[in-house]
C-alpha cells in the first residue's frame, strides 16, 4: 500500500479525476435538474434582434459591458430592477460579462432611444465627453448576415423548444407572439420591417438608403437588439 | 541507433520554446496596444481609418486573453512538459518512434490551431464564452491537439525506467485531465446548421456558427466553473509542475518536504473545482453556489501556501543563490507572487468585498500579478534552464537577465498598484449616494477619473514587454554562445558574463 | 428525500471519507519512516535532482519485475 498511488499511472490518474469531478457532480448537475423558466414578460428574440445579439457578440461588446443588475441599491438606482434568473432563459450564450469598463446594458432599451446609439456608435466621446469607447464606424456600412441569424432562430425553436409563434404571456394580462419566418426569404422580409421602423428613426442618409434598397446595415439590427434590453 | 549512448531527445521542446516566445511576444504586445487604448482611445485606431475594425479594443481583447493563456502558457507547459516528463521518468523520446511523431504531430497540429484561431478572432468569429472564444470547428481541433498531449504523457509513463511518478508528473497529468473535462463541458454546442426550414428549402448562413447547449444561468454556471478552473488547470498547476522540478535542479537542494507536496496536490485537486462559484456573486445563479465559491476561496488558501511554502523552505540556508543566481531570483518571486495572488483572490472572494471588488480593475489587477508574476516568471526561468542543456551553450548573458529581471519586477510591480488603486476608487464611486440618497456620480465620472492609473499601467506593461523582448533576444543569442561541456550543467546553469 | 437533501448527505459523507483516506495516507507516511528498514518519502525528491538518462532510478521498474 505504502507510495501506492504514484508508481500506478493509471489509478492515479482516475483518482485524480473522481477528485476533480466531484464538485461539478455536486454544484452543477441539480442545478440543470431545474433548469430556470422564463418570467412573465420575456420574450424570445425576433430575427433582426437576434441578427444585432451576433453583432454584439461579433463585438465583443461584452467584453466591457455587463448585463447582469445586482441586488444594490447604487445598482437598481442607476439600471432599473435587478436581473432575475427567468429574464435569461432565452440567452444562448449568456451575456453577464465580467468588466465593467462601460455601464451595464441589461436595460438599456429603457432610457436610450434609437437617435442617441446612433449618435453614440459613430462617435461615442461626441455624446458622452471623456468617453474611452471606441467608434463602431464600420457598422454603418457592413450588411448584416441575416440567414445566419434565421439559422440560430431555428435551432433555438428546434433543438431547445423555444416558444417562436406561440402566445407568450405578458405582464398586463395580454399574450404576445414573436413570429419566425418559414424560410429564409420570408425571414428576410421580416428582419427588413423591422429595419425600416429603425431607419425611420435615424438620421444617416446612407443607412437609411440602404434599408430602402432592401440591405439592413450592422447598426440597425444593432440598434434593434439594444431596444430590446429592457 | 548505432552505438551512440542514449540521450535525452529535445527535438519537440526546442519547437515549443520557439512558440512560447513567438505568442508571449503577440500576446503581451496586444495587451501594451489594449492598456495604451483605454487610457487614450485614439489608438484605436493606430492603423487608420480603414483597419477601425480590426485594431478595436473588443476585437484584441480576446486575442490578447487566448494568445497569452492557449498561445504562451500552454506552449511553455507543452516545452517543458517534453523536457521535464523525460527526465523524471528517465526515458528518452529517441526510444520510441512513435512517442516522436506524435510529439512533433502535436506541435505542427498546434500550430495550425493557432493560427486558425488568430484569423477566426479577427473575423470577429467567437461565441463570447471568455477563454472559451473559438467556435466549434476550432474546438475539435482543439481537442485532437489536447488528445495528442495525453498520449505523449501517457506514452512516455508506458515505458519509464523509474517507477515512481515525480510530483511534477503528478501535475501535469491533472492539467491533462482537468483541462480536458473543463474544456468539453463548457464547449457543448449545437451547429446552427443542424436546424432545417419548417418549409424544408435551404437555410444559408454560415457552417460554423453555433449556439451554446445551456441558456442563461446555467450557462453562466458552467462558463465560470470552467472559467475559474481554466485559471486552476492552466495557471497554477502546470506552472506548480515547473516549479517542483526546475528550482529543486537549478539550486541543486532536494524539496523541502515530499509529503508536503502530497498534501497539498491532493488537496488543491479536490478544492479548486468548487471556488468558480466566486465569479457569480449577487447574481442569479442559486445562494448556496455562491457561499460555497466563497468558502473554498478562502480555505484555498492552505494547498495553494503549501506549495509556495515549500518552495521557499527548498532555499533554507542557500539563500545566497538568490542573491547570486538570477535564475533563481525568478522562481523566488514567482513563488513569492503565487503567495500573493492567492491570498489576493480569497480576499476578493469574500462576498462584501467582492460586491466592490466585481466588474472593476482591481480583478484585471488581480489576474496580471498572477500571470505577470507567477506564470511569465516561471515559464521565462523554465525556459533559461532548459536553454543550455537543449542546446549545450551557456546561456548568453548574465547581467541582460539581470537587468530583464528588475525591469520586469517594476513592470509588475507598476501594474498591480495602479489597478488596486482604481479598483477600488471606481468600486466606491459606483456606490456613493450623496445626503438626498441620490447617486453621487454619474458613470463616465467613474471613467475619467481613472485616465491616470489606466496611463501607469500602460507603462508598467510596456516596461514587462521590452523585458520580455530582453528575454527572447538573450535566448536567441545562446544559441550561438560558448558551448559548455556536460558536467556544467549538473545544477546551476552556466551563464556568460 | 428531495434531490437537495440527498445532494447535501452525498456531499457530506465523501467529503469526510476523502478527508479521513487523504490524512489516513499521510499519516501512513510517518510512521513508515520509524520503522528501523522502513522507507524514506523522502528520498523520492532525488527523481528531480539525479536525473540523467544514465543515473540510477531511484525505485527502478526492472527491479520489480526481478522480485
Amino acid at each position: 500500500m505504502f507510495h501506492w498511488l504514484e508508481k500506478h499511472p493509471f489509478f492515479f490518474s482516475v483518482g485524480v479525476f473522481l477528485v476533480i469531478a466531484f464538485a461539478g457532480l455536486v454544484e452543477i448537475l441539480p442545478s440543470f435538474a431545474q433548469a430556470s423558466r422564463p418570467v412573465i414578460g420575456t420574450k424570445p428574440y425576433s430575427i433582426l434582434e437576434t441578427t444585432g445579439r451576433q453583432i454584439y457578440i461579433k463585438n465583443s461588446c461584452n467584453a466591457c459591458h455587463s448585463q447582469l443588475i445586482r441586488p444594490f441599491k447604487s445598482e437598481t438606482d442607476r439600471y432599473g430592477h435587478y436581473s432575475l434568473s427567468g429574464e435569461y432563459a432565452y440567452d444562448r450564450p449568456f451575456l453577464w460579462g465580467s468588466k465593467r469598463t462601460g455601464p451595464d446594458l441589461m436595460r438599456v432599451g429603457n432610457y436610450r432611444t434609437t437617435d442617441w446609439h446612433e449618435n453614440h456608435m459613430k462617435d461615442p466621446a461626441g455624446v458622452v465627453p471623456g468617453s474611452v469607447m471606441p467608434a463602431y464606424r464600420w457598422m454603418y456600412t457592413n450588411i448584416a448576415d441575416i440567414p445566419t441569424a434565421y439559422a440560430e432562430q431555428l435551432t433555438n425553436a428546434q433543438f431547445f423548444s423555444v416558444p417562436y409563434n406561440e402566445p407568450i404571456p405578458m405582464k398586463d394580462g395580454t399574450t404576445e407572439v414573436v413570429k419566425m419566418g418559414n424560410n429564409v426569404t420570408q425571414a428576410h422580409a421580416m428582419a427588413l420591417a423591422e429595419a425600416k421602423e429603425i431607419a425611420a428613426d435615424m438620421k444617416d442618409q446612407n443607412v437609411k438608403d440602404a434599408v430602402a434598397r432592401g440591405e439592413i446595415p450592422e447598426i440597425v439590427a444593432l440598434i434593434a437588439y439594444l431596444n430590446s434590453l429592457k | 541507433m548505432e552505438n551512440r549512448p542514449l540521450e535525452y531527445d529535445y527535438t519537440v521542446t526546442k519547437m515549443f520554446m520557439f512558440t512560447t516566445i513567438l505568442l508571449g511576444i503577440v500576446g503581451m504586445l496586444i495587451g501594451v496596444i489594449l492598456a495604451f487604448q483605454l487610457a487614450f482611445p485614439g489608438v484605436n485606431l493606430f492603423l487608420g481609418e480603414g483597419l477601425a475594425e480590426y485594431t478595436n479594443f473588443s476585437r484584441l481583447r480576446p486575442l490578447h486573453t487566448d494568445a497569452v493563456i492557449f498561445g504562451f502558457t500552454l506552449s511553455g507547459i507543452f516545452a517543458t512538459w517534453y523536457y521535464v516528463g523525460q527526465r523524471v521518468l528517465k526515458v528518452s523520446m529517441a526510444e520510441s518512434k512513435l512517442l516522436m511523431f506524435l510529439g512533433k504531430l502535436h506541435f505542427w497540429l498546434y500550430l495550425v490551431t493557432v493560427a486558425a484561431v488568430v484569423v477566426s478572432l479577427f473575423a470577429g468569429v467567437t461565441t463570447s464564452k471568455e477563454y472559451a472564444e473559438f467556435e466549434w470547428p476550432i474546438d475539435i481541433a482543439i481537442v485532437v491537439v489536447w488528445v495528442l498531449f495525453g498520449l505523449g504523457i501517457f506514452g512516455l509513463i508506458g515505458i519509464r525506467r523509474e517507477k515512481s511518478l515525480y510530483i511534477s508528473v503528478w501535475y501535469y497529468i491533472a492539467t491533462f485531465l482537468g483541462i480536458a473535462m473543463l474544456y468539453l463541458f463548457n464547449n457543448m454546442e449545437i451547429p446552427t446548421m443542424l436546424a432545417s426550414a419548417p418549409d424544408g428549402s435551404h437555410v444559408g448562413g454560415n457552417w460554423y456558427h453555433s449556439i451554446s447547449m445551456y441558456a442563461g444561468t446555467n450557462d453562466a454556471l458552467v462558463q465560470w466553473w470552467y472559467g475559474h478552473n481554466a485559471v486552476a488547470f492552466g495557471f497554477t498547476v502546470p506552472i506548480v509542475a515547473m516549479i517542483y522540478y526546475f528550482l529543486p535542479k537549478e539550486s541543486g537542494q532536494a524539496i523541502y518536504s515530499y509529503k508536503l507536496s502530497l498534501l497539498s496536490f491532493w488537496g488543491l485537486m479536490f478544492l479548486y473545482l468548487w471556488a468558480g462559484g466566486h465569479h457569480l456573486l449577487y447574481s442569479t445563479v442559486p445562494d448556496w453556489v455562491q457561499t460555497m465559491g466563497s468558502i473554498f476561496s478562502v480555505i484555498l488558501i492552505l494547498p495553494s501556501w503549501g506549495s509556495a511554502i515549500n518552495m521557499l523552505l527548498t532555499m533554507k540556508g542557500e539563500w545566497q543563490q538568490v542573491a547570486a543566481s538570477p535564475l533563481i531570483k525568478f522562481m523566488i518571486l514567482a513563488s513569492t507572487f503565487y503567495m500573493f495572488s492567492t491570498l489576493e483572490g480569497p480576499i476578493q472572494a469574500i462576498k462584501s468585498v467582492n460586491a466592490i471588488a466585481h466588474f472593476t480593475d482591481w480583478i484585471v489587477g488581480h489576474v496580471h500579478d498572477g500571470v505577470l508574476g507567477w506564470v511569465g516568471f516561471m515559464i521565462m526561468a523554465a525556459l533559461f534552464h532548459m536553454a543550455p542543456r537543449v542546446f549545450k551553450r551557456e546561456i548568453y548573458s548574465k547581467s541582460l537577465m539581470t537587468t530583464q529581471f528588475w525591469i520586469q519586477t517594476l513592470g509588475v510591480v507598476l501594474y498591480f498598484t495602479s489597478m488596486w488603486i482604481a479598483g477600488i476608487t471606481q468600486g466606491m464611486m459606483w456606490r456613493a449616494h450623496d445626503e438626498f440618497g441620490n447617486l453621487a456620480y454619474s458613470f463616465i465620472d467613474t471613467v475619467t477619473v481613472l485616465h491616470p492609473y489606466y496611463t501607469i499601467r500602460g507603462v508598467g506593461g510596456l516596461l514587462y514587454l521590452v523585458g520580455f523582448l530582453m528575454f527572447a533576444y538573450n535566448i536567441y543569442k545562446t544559441m550561438s554562445a560558448r558551448p559548455v561541456e556536460e558536467s556544467e550543467l549538473q545544477s546551476a546553469s552556466p551563464m556568460g558574463a | 428525500m428531495d434531490i437537495a437533501e440527498f445532494q447535501a448527505y452525498g456531499y457530506f459523507a465523501s467529503t469526510l471519507f476523502l478527508v479521513v483516506v487523504l490524512y489516513a495516507y499521510i499519516y501512513h507516511l510517518y510512521s513508515k519512516k520509524k520503522n528501523a528498514d522502513g522507507i524514506d518519502y523522502e528520498q523520492y525528491s532525488n527523481m528531480a535532482l539525479h536525473d540523467d538518462i544514465d543515473d540510477t532510478p531511484v525505485a527502478s521498474i526492472r527491479d520489480d519485475k526481478k522480485k
